[in-house]
């Protein structure tokens, strides 16, 4: 007795078989997720139909915290939002905070920052790339080789912050304190290292068929259609806008640094690997500069008030952080604490885009579609 | 600066004036931005001009804040940028006092979908005609609005060992 009827073996035949809608959860506690992180999708077959996304399960109420600690004490929160470069968050919040209370910074102090937030960036990027070949299917190899330099770089961070991903090194005017005795020669061979390590990772991974076969033309987005969408960093960066916060409203001492702005060609997943490799080289790049040009001097401004009060203001501080446009909100009215604080997080905005990119691809592109989004779950949750 | 530096607008102000000369608003500086405060049913015509205006095309909303302002209400921040142009300004709306309803941007902004969603539930603003009003970062069945100042941050508290207390610490 045959199992399947004889009308439904013709019907597959000629592929026009009924099937039924499959609900897959992905999600929350899965690798393929990069955190906390639960999409519902709908799969005819391997064809994605529809996908649902769920935040909110790291949500710590950042911004409602902040408005009831002192300005200097909220920093430790915004730390936590992008913990794989909790430097860039604190450089945001920090320069928004100075600004707001009209506080100059020492030079000194802000070619350390540049350094250590170019660090931190280097560092979220290495995540990204060993994660993201992860996803593809290079198991565990592309991890490894992120891993060794990321924990250089960690040891470099920890050296000079003592801590390794919570630093909280900024403060209101400038630095906890001055660089190590060291710190040039190891900063120099850590990024010698670093650019070995970017090498390592792009033979592996752009020097093998598979993975570019299967990145390059996957989910191709238009410039319109990022814009349309809120991208921003390196997700539009991809899509050939050569668009970074740093060059277009400059802050810190980015204007006097000579750098380039990595661009990709049609915005798929390809372009999106791409950009970020080629931005770890431009960071290194900028950190040199740094440590050539770096002057002498305090790294904390003189005369801060020991409580800092800020009157009536408000303001919207965007910067370049490591996923795009990392901005803050801060309104001031004449207290110790902020009346609002307001995080823009970048990977919240990249991420409300998913069900437009997701939908009609496979599923096991679907994975690799959220892990070229590069998102951190700190922060979309905040 | 002079008198007349000093009252005279910002150049962006200006300009929207120029092109937009429909549209009532207020003009004032933030430490970064121009602002202008538009009336909630202004702010529709406000935001489609400043769209699709060619000198002004601002295509990116980049960001969404809302504000409690105890007895002035809730109100509503659009940050916008214009890459064309490379410039930016804020918009600030005050929302209707009893209902607390905004029109939706996300017909001309679908980046303005999970901003509009957050600034929902975390001070109660509505914005109507949104495609997707449910919670985004709060469970889907809770009507609390923890962003409002009347909201009280929870006292740490302690789980276990309540009976004795932690060591070192009287309960």
């Amino acid at each position: 007795m045959a199992i399947w009827p004889e009308e439904r073996v013709a019907a597959a035949a000629e592929g026009d078989l009924d099937t039924v809608d499959m609900t897959v959860n992905v999600g929350p506690q899965h690798p393929a997720t990069h955190g906390v992180f639960r999409m519902v999708l709908t799969v005819d077959g391997e064809l994605v139909v529809d996908c649902e996304p769920y935040i909110g399960y790291l949500h710590r109420g950042l911004e409602k915290l902040s408005e009831n600690a002192d300005y200097r004490q909220a920093m430790g929160w915004w730390d936590r939002t992008d913990y794989l470069a909790g430097m860039c968050c604190e450089g945001a919040y920090t320069m928004a905070v100075e600004k707001l209370a009209g506080i100059e910074v020492p030079d000194r102090a802000e070619y350390i920052r540049v350094i250590m937030m170019e660090l931190s960036r280097i560092n979220s990027h290495f995540m990204f790339l060993g994660a993201f070949g992860a996803d593809v299917g290079s198991f565990g190899t592309s991890f490894v080789y992120a891993w060794r330099e990321r924990e250089r770089l960690y040891d470099l961070i920890e050296e000079v912050a003592g801590d390794r991903m919570f630093p909280t090194y900024f403060r209101v005017g400038g630095v906890t304190m001055d660089l190590p005795d060291n710190f040039e020669s190891r900063c120099r061979w850590v990024l010698g290292s670093v650019r070995q390590g970017l090498e390592d990772l792009d033979g592996l991974l752009t020097g093998n068929e598979v993975f570019v076969e299967r990145c390059r033309g996957l989910t191709p987005v238009t410039p319109e259609q990022a814009i349309a969408w809120g991208f921003t960093g390196p997700m539009l960066r991809a899509t050939g806008v050569p668009w970074d916060i740093r060059k277009a409203e400059p802050y810190s001492v980015y204007p006097s640094l000579d750098f380039e702005i990595p661009v990709g060609l049609q915005g798929d997943v390809f372009d999106r690997f791409h950009v970020r490799l080629a931005e770890c080289y431009q960071s290194a790049r900028i950190i040199e500069q740094c440590l050539d040009e770096m002057p002498g001097g305090r790294v904390l401004a003189p005369k801060l008030p020991k409580t800092l009060r800020i009157d009536e203001g408000e303001l919207y501080f965007p910067t370049e952080g490591t996923k795009g446009e990392y901005g803050v909100y801060l309104m001031a009215k004449g207290g110790t604490n902020a009346y609002r604080a307001k995080l823009r997080s970048p990977s919240f905005c990249n991420l409300s885009a998913l069900r437009d990119l997701v939908v009609g691809s496979y599923v096991a592109d679907a994975i690799i579609i959220l892990g070229s989004l590069d998102i951190v779950l700190g922060e979309v949750d905040k | 600066m002079s008198a007349e530096a000093r009252t005279a607008e910002p150049e962006i102000a200006a300009l929207v004036r120029e092109r937009l000369p429909d549209v009532p608003f207020e003009v004032s500086e933030t430490k970064t931005y121009t602002d202008l405060r538009v009336a909630p049913e202004h702010l529709l015509a406000l935001a489609t001009g400043l769209r699709d205006d060619p000198e002004l095309a601002f295509d990116l909303l980049r960001n969404v804040v809302a504000l409690d302002m105890e007895e002035a209400g809730l109100e509503a921040k659009y940050h916008l940028y214009s890459f064309p142009h490379g410039h930016a300004l804020q918009i600030t709306v005050a929302a209707p006092i009893p209902g607390c309803e905004l029109p939706t941007l996300t017909g001309l902004y679908p980046a303005a979908n999970w901003h509009e969603r957050e600034a929902a539930e975390m001070v109660g603003l509505v914005f109507t005609g949104h495609p997707d009003p449910r919670n985004l970062l709060l469970e889907e069945d809770l009507r609390i609005h923890p962003l409002r100042k009347a909201h009280p941050l929870q006292k740490p508290e302690i789980l276990q060992g309540i009976e004795d207390g932690p060591p070192g610490v009287e309960v």
